[in-house]
């Protein structure tokens, strides 16, 4: 079955295409640990569990107490949230296409829909869960200046812009090339030690300072400490970098995704 | 609906390499370099009220015509415009979300046709009345049976009140209480001025509910139409089809010996009649030893199921001698009343006794007309106490 939609005019279709994407958000929100005994403690529990082995490994083994004068739980906690939301969701994004395969199929619909509904809910439940966590920190005596979020919600944003244009990317591949979804977890898992999440930039040798801080998420990593763990609040001109790299790549990855989207009928 | 020249064409790729090199067309905007031409310069008017049935065997491009129209694909050639709501039926349960229970799946088709929340919650009862699956509604759809899909999907598609409905081989599923309601309700809709788009394999069902059909055969238009001329002329390509199959496996029945009784001519007064009209044949026989044959008249649909047959010696006739040899005969049906199709009359010649068949001599005959009624033949009938209406 498969009402669709009447003129394909802008108004009309504009309305039902915001509809439908609250419809898909709403329902990836729900499905997403419907089936699973845990449900939504899991989505807070995994990343707490990572960064408890992290604090063990560092402080106890490798004994490194204070990074750039900070505690070594907020100075990770702060920055790994946001990268475990962005992996999380080019990873469910890139795939997200699959499970609307009967839709996609026998439905016209614009499919960007699928994705930018998979993107925003993995991140507004990374989000949540980053809050959390920060209150976690207060309570724990940890030094957090939670005024810094006037700073960090649109780090958090620039972000999303950016991830959904990647996923775009991926997505519209991972159709005709399945390969994307498995070699998409190494070089994330490559691209987490590349960026400065368990280590201060400032650890890093001054030759190779320069690519490591090329890489946007550094950014990110860099403004939210910088909010969040020193207080500081005023804008940088990387800001304006930042946000157009991010618009660039939903630009980029849209681009990619409206060219093969056609042709995903035959292939999902 | 205008669909002016419309094809689509879908990539072929065998090849890993085949994937990436197709992705790479794909981004410049080119088409893809190894093609599958599944529609190919189809041109279809269909104005309000209209109702046109699409036919066709398995992969002759009927369900990716129905989704050009439906919006689902875009085609590779042509233009395709459609004006008025859509609502579409393409193959099993299509559309639905598995995980998803069937009220969920119900909003979500409503939200995808833009309805706002409360109107969706209008319809939401008679969606759930027409369906008639009763508490499965709460049930994810992975866990429907086929028929409940159908029925389902059905609802959902109709409740939201197309003006264009497109329907792909839905009836074929759903029991036969189900199938009444459907078709009810598609004759109601056609009443109501609706535009109908229905794609089956049963001729039953297209002849009863659309006026237009359309033939397609390797993605081309083989024959647009009248329903009942295409959808007979579909028959009889299936009849030939299948008598084909049969006779190509069998070795000829009748060796054709030198110096065997033998049909030399078959005339048919014409090869293509209308229904009601005389049919007149006539022929020459030859006769090895001088004795007068056994001719056996018969007729056979295309397909090769026999419709009627006589032999001279039945009928006390005698064969007319023409010279020593040679003997001729013929004889008429009057009023022919076979049904509009294709037949084939065949000729035997026997051997004075009756008892061996020698030749097998074939024309084939067409019986034109304009009726809806099925069968081989028409039988004279007379409904009692009717009334014309």
């Amino acid at each position: 079955m498969a009402p669709e939609a009447p003129a394909r005019s802008g108004k009309v279709s504009s309305a039902r295409n915001r509809a439908l994407l609250v419809n898909f958000f709403r329902r990836e929100l729900t499905t997403r640990y419907l089936g699973s005994v845990t449900g939504l403690a899991w989505a807070l529990l995994s990343p707490l569990a990572l960064l408890a082995v992290y604090q063990f490994v560092f402080t106890h083994i490798f004994k490194a107490t204070s990074f750039a004068g900070q505690s070594f739980l907020a100075f990770v906690a702060v920055a790994l949230w946001p990268w475990l939301a962005a992996q999380e969701a080019l990873q469910r994004g890139t795939v997200s296409l699959a499970s609307y395969a009967g839709m996609i199929r026998k439905v016209a619909f614009p499919h960007e829909i699928v994705v930018l509904a998979s993107v925003c809910a993995t991140f507004a439940l990374q989000f949540a869960g980053y809050l959390a966590v920060l209150v976690v920190l207060v309570l724990a005596g940890e030094p957090i200046h939670l005024a810094g979020l006037v700073v960090a919600v649109p780090v958090w944003l620039i972000l999303v812009v950016g991830a959904v244009g990647i996923t775009f990317a991926l997505a519209a591949l991972q159709v005709f090339v399945r390969d994307v979804e498995h070699v998409l977890m190494p070089i994330l898992m490559i691209l987490m030690y590349l960026t400065p999440i368990l280590y201060p930039l400032s650890l890093v040798p001054q030759d190779l300072r320069g690519f490591v801080a090329a890489n946007p998420f550094s950014w990110v990593v860099a403004r939210l400490r910088e909010s969040l763990l020193d207080g500081q609040l005023g804008l940088h001109a990387s800001d304006a970098i930042a946000l157009a790299v991010a618009l660039l790549l939903f630009a980029g990855g849209r681009w990619v995704f409206r060219r093969l989207s056609p042709h995903f009928e035959d292939f999902v | 609906m205008r669909l002016a020249n419309v094809g689509k064409d879908y990539a072929k790729v065998d090849t890993r390499g085949g994937r990436l090199r197709l992705v790479y067309d794909l981004l410049r905007k080119r088409g893809a370099a190894n093609v599958f031409r599944a529609l190919d310069d189809v041109s279809l008017t269909l104005s309000r009220g209209e109702s046109l049935g699409v036919i066709g065997e398995n992969g002759a491009g009927k369900s990716t015509l129905l989704k050009i129209v439906a919006g689902v694909i875009e085609p590779t050639r042509g233009h395709v415009a459609v004006n008025g709501r859509v609502g579409a039926l393409l193959e099993l349960g299509a559309g639905f979300h598995p995980e998803y229970s069937g009220l969920a799946n119900i909003e979500l088709a409503a939200a995808l046709l833009g309805l706002s929340p409360r109107e969706i919650a209008a319809k939401r009862d008679e969606i759930i009345a027409f369906a008639d699956i009763g508490d499965h509604i709460r049930d994810p759809i992975k866990q429907y049976s086929s028929g409940m899909v159908v029925r389902l999907g059905f609802a959902v598609a109709t409740a939201l009140a197309p003006e264009i409905l497109i329907t792909d081989e839905v009836l074929a599923v759903g029991d036969e209480s189900f199938q009444k309601r459907c078709i009810a309700w598609m004759e109601r809709f056609l009443d109501g001025g609706g535009t109908l788009l229905l794609c089956s394999h049963s001729m039953y069902h297209i002849q009863k509910l659309c006026r237009q059909a359309v033939w397609l055969k390797d993605g081309r238009i083989e024959l647009q139409g009248a329903a009942e001329d295409v959808t007979r002329a579909y028959l009889t390509y299936h009849e030939e089809k299948a008598a084909a199959a049969k006779s190509a496996g069998m070795p000829l029945a009748h060796a054709m010996a030198n110096g065997a009784y033998a049909i030399r001519s078959l005339e048919t007064s014409a090869a293509d009649i209308t229904q009601g009209d005389d049919l007149s044949l006539s022929g020459d026989v030859y006769s090895p030893d001088g004795r007068e044959p056994v001719v056996v008249i018969g007729i056979v649909r295309a397909d090769g199921t026999p419709v009627f047959g006589v032999a001279s010696d039945m009928d006390c006739v005698a064969i007319r001698r023409g010279d020593e040899h040679r003997f001729e005969f013929g004889l008429t049906f009057p009023a022919l009343p076979l049904q509009p199709g294709k037949y084939w009359i065949k000729a035997h010649a026997a051997d004075p006794e009756g008892l061996r068949v020698f030749d097998d001599v074939e024309r084939p005959l067409i019986v034109r007309g304009r009726t809806r009624e099925l069968g081989l033949v028409h039988l004279a009938h007379r409904w009692h106490d009717g009334v014309d209406r």
